[in-house]
């Protein structure tokens, strides 16, 4: 092009502040100008200055949903996974929620993508938000909104049958895709007692979560996530292990001061 | 005809309420005075909603021009299908036609598929190629499935493993799946995740298979596996399950591993999230759904496979012009349900005269009540009354909610009369059947 | 906007309605010779019309216009005086047995029961027409 630069620019600057009338604020932005995690204090603590690209995790919510005891969202970080360069961490908020964090999982190259399933509890209709950290220390954003409405159509059964307490089920990698990431399910049966909650006599029911699960391959680390109790009850988590894989998948879960729950099953992901 | 918000409130500031009613009446409604027609409205979909957009249209003002575009002379409804299964009611008595929407209100009635919407050229184009020019269109195409997202279960699977989640040839054939299956085997349902039409479908049908099995086939199981930990209803269907069928029905939640995500319909069996397979002796998959494809063709699906419109009025909030009722709407906390069509109907079709007219839509206002019928003097209820609050639908606070737990079993055999009175009631009110007595 | 370009003498609205546009005017005049009552307010005439998109959610299980007798009841031609009874009764839980009419009579007024009522009431109770 042989327009002056500082022209070019302005035609840009001009053309993208027109689009931006045309399409609204971009919507990691708020009507107060801020974006989500901002009003978070838990993720500025974290971080503690740091601006991080917004846009580059993709956040897969419903938009609206009747039960917010345990919302479905997959969180999709947009970034290589090598030993280089890859995803260390994410972090899941829901800015709404009395207290705001979520969970939060760490992960190894040997994840293959940074990419989790997982099922969550909404007070209400809000902004979910998440944040990642690379290896290398860049901050990673996304969010989204979600609308929870009360519906009276669901009257919660009577879920108090424990039968199946601390069962873990696993499900290995099956039918897949050559050099695809391999996919592993995973549960356990677990109420995930916020301590908000009463009993019909009135009394608070102590608070009692899943406070820690890790996976891994062979004894190596792949994946270990920190839960709050804004994790719905029977905690699930569906995450990938790289391909050209075979071994023995290790999973522990615990609640904290040693008690907790462990189950095994044999991966092999194709080339 | 009834007096209409417009007339009426004209009158109302002439003469005050109590005259208003005898004075109108006296004074009389042509049914058809004006020559010209204030503009046409054509609607996709004789089912609860569309049937009911046209009657009232037509009820509210007669001079509208209402073309009714549905390929099913004879529509069978969805309702009352599982009491057909439970050999409570038979299939013919749950066909309605059109000849009152045609004959009594003069709705034209054309018996074809829309295929496309040109939405610039304000037309519908038929299967054969003609075209219906419209100044507003109401679509109610309620739902499409879709077919391969849960894997194994596409439309010819459906032949095997039937989703009889509309009614019609599916319906049969899964009530001769039933009449052919020996005494001891295990019906299996698999349900979705929401949303899906009908959210205590699912629990009403098991609730019906379990009726038949009762009556003929003693030995049999049914087995349930869900994609959700909760459902409609559930404390009330699980007690009337109890009381009725014993330990007849098991019901496995997403966290017992109830998620089906592979159906092999030749084998009739399915595996669940966590690995494990059920056979079933009859399967019926309940699939993944999304709005009736002419909701994609006219633009006003979104990514979801759901139709968002402005709640005041249902119209689309993507195409101008273009209003969009029932099953194929996100109108969350409003179910998807034959109930709710037919109250959208009536409100969005104020809204489009309103409209024709250049006014504003009155205020609009909804209720749902969904009947489910456990057993044969078994019937429970939850209701809705719904409102538009800070720009978004919501339920009325205080209002609404289910049957209560433990009552008597006249209350729950008083619900189960009703809910036969409620489906002559809305099968009048919406194709003005008139009940058999 | 579309014109209409209709010859009929009444109003766009009156045409809509279906109303030819002299008889809409007789009627006007018939109204208003007739007329004794208090005026209606401003508040009154939107009640009434409120009324009716709340009545027309009532078909749905009385039939249209209120007219179906089933083992629900009819509700069009009934006394206002009783029909606004039952109503409020429905919505304070003083109907013992009532199954689903208490939990949808609470998401009205009282205002808006009463103007359901006199709307029913207003009704003749044969045909829809
Ligand atoms: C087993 C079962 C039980 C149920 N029980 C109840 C109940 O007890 N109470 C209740 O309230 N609801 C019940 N429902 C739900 C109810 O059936 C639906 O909510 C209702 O039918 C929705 O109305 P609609 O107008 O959106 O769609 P429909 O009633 O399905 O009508 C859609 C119509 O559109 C036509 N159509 C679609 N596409 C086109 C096109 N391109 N061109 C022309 N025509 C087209 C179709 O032929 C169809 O006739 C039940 C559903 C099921 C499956």
């Amino acid at each position: 092009m042989d327009l002056p630069r500082h022209f070019s620019r302005g035609i840009l600057t001009a053309a993208a502040g027109f689009a931006l009338l045309v399409l609204g604020a971009p919507s990691w932005v708020n009507a107060q100008g801020r974006a989500a995690w901002e009003r978070i204090d838990a993720a500025t603590e974290l971080l503690d200055g740091a601006t991080p690209r917004a846009g580059s995790i993709r956040l897969d919510l419903p938009a609206v949903t009747q039960d917010g005891s345990s919302v479905p969202v997959t969180v999709e970080v947009d970034h290589p996974m090598n030993p280089d360069d890859h995803v260390e961490a994410l972090y899941l908020f829901a800015a709404g929620n009395p207290s705001p964090e979520v969970a939060e999982i760490h992960f190894t190259p040997l994840a293959g993508k940074a990419r989790i399933t997982t099922r969550i509890r909404l007070d209400g209709s809000q902004t979910v938000v998440a944040l990642a950290r690379t290896n290398r220390g860049e901050w990673l954003a996304g969010q989204r909104d979600v609308r929870v409405t009360v519906s009276g159509c669901l009257s919660q059964g009577n879920s108090s049958d424990n039968s199946d307490f601390m069962q873990a089920r696993v499900r290995p990698p099956s039918r897949m895709a050559p050099g695809e990431p391999g996919e592993v399910r995973t549960l356990i049966n677990h109420p995930m007692e916020t301590g908000l909650r009463k009993n019909p006599d009135g009394s608070l029911i102590p608070e009692r979560i899943i406070e820690e699960f890790r996976a891994e391959l062979d004894g190596e680390k792949l994946l270990a996530a920190r839960f709050h109790r804004a994790v719905s009850a029977n905690p699930y988590l569906l995450f990938f292990v790289a391909p050209g894989r075979h071994g023995e998948l290790a999973l522990r879960w615990e609640e904290g001061e040693g008690a907790g729950e462990s189950a095994t099953a044999t991966a092999s992901i194709p080339d | 005809m009834d007096t209409t918000r417009m007339n009426r409130r004209r009158a109302l500031k002439l003469m005050g309420a109590a005259g208003a009613g005898t004075l109108l009446a006296a004074c009389g409604f042509p049914a058809f005075a004006g020559r010209s027609s204030p503009g046409r409205v054509a609607i996709v979909g004789g089912g609860f909603g569309g049937a009911t957009a046209a009657k009232y249209i037509k009820r509210f003002a007669p001079s509208v021009d209402v073309m009714l575009v549905e390929p099913r002379e004879r529509f069978y409804t969805c309702p009352f299908t599982n009491l057909y299964l439970g050999g409570m009611r038979d299939f013919e008595s749950l066909g309605h036609d059109y000849r009152e929407l045609r004959d009594r209100y003069g709705v034209r009635v054309i018996h074809a598929m829309a295929e496309d919407v040109d939405v610039p050229g304000r037309r519908l184009i038929l299967a054969g190629g003609e075209t219906v020019s419209w100044d507003r269109l109401i679509l109610s195409p309620g739902i499409d499935f879709r077919w391969g997202e849960l894997e194994g279960y596409d439309r010819a699977a459906s032949e095997k493993a039937p989703h009889a989640w509309k009614a019609g040839s599916q319906t049969h054939l899964l009530r001769r799946q039933l009449e052919e299956m020996e005494d001891g085997g295990t019906f299996i349902l698999v349900a979705p995740d929401d949303p899906f039409r009908c959210p205590p479908g699912p629990y009403e049908r098991v609730s019906m298979v379990a009726n038949y099995f009762k009556n003929h086939k003693p030995r049999s199981k049914v087995l349930l596996l869900d994609a959700k930990d909760n459902f409609s209803k559930q404390g009330l269907f699980m007690e009337g399950w109890r009381e009725n069928y014993g330990d007849m029905i098991e019901w496995v939640g997403r966290s017992g591993d109830g998620r089906v995500i592979r159906v092999d319909a030749d084998a009739l069996e399915v595996e669940t999230e966590f690995g494990e397979i059920h056979r079933a002796s009859v399967l019926n998959v309940v699939p993944p759904q999304k709005a009736g494809f002419i909701a994609d063709r006219a633009g006003v699906a979104d990514e979801s496979g759901w139709v968002p419109v402005n709640p005041r009025t249902f119209e689309s909030r993507q195409v101008n012009g273009v209003y969009v009722i029932g099953d194929a709407t996100q109108a969350a906390p409003m179910p998807k349900s034959g109930f709710v069509a037919n109250t959208q109907a009536k409100v969005t079709a104020r809204a489009v005269i309103a409209d024709l007219a250049g006014d504003a839509p009155p205020e609009p206002h909804w209720v749902n009540t969904c009947y489910s019928v456990i057993a044969p003097d078994w019937g429970i209820t939850v209701a809705g009354v719904y409102e538009v609050h800070d720009g978004e639908l919501r339920e009325v606070p205080g209002s609404g909610g289910v049957s209560p737990m433990d009552a008597s079993p006249d209350f729950r055999r008083r619900e189960a009369r009703f809910a036969e009175a409620w489906y002559a009631a809305i099968a009048e009110d919406t194709w003005g059947t008139r009940p058999a007595v | 906007m579309k014109s209409y370009g209709g010859k009929t003498c009444g109003s766009r609205k009156a045409r809509i309605l279906g109303l030819s546009g002299c008889v809409a005017f007789a009627c006007v005049i018939v109204a208003a010779l007739a007329s004794s009552g208090p005026e209606v307010s401003e508040d009154g005439d939107l009640l009434a019309e409120r009324a009716e998109v709340i009545a027309q959610s009532c078909a749905a299980c009385h039939g249209t216009g209120g007219r179906l007798d089933t083992a629900i009841p009819s509700l069009a031609g009934q006394p206002a005086a009783v029909l606004s009874a039952q109503l409020l009764a429905f919505k304070r839980d003083q109907m013992p047995g009532a199954t689903v009419m208490p939990r949808l009579a609470r998401g009205y007024s009282d205002e808006e029961l009463e103007a359901v009522a006199n709307y029913f009431a207003s009704l003749t109770p044969d045909a829809d027409e």
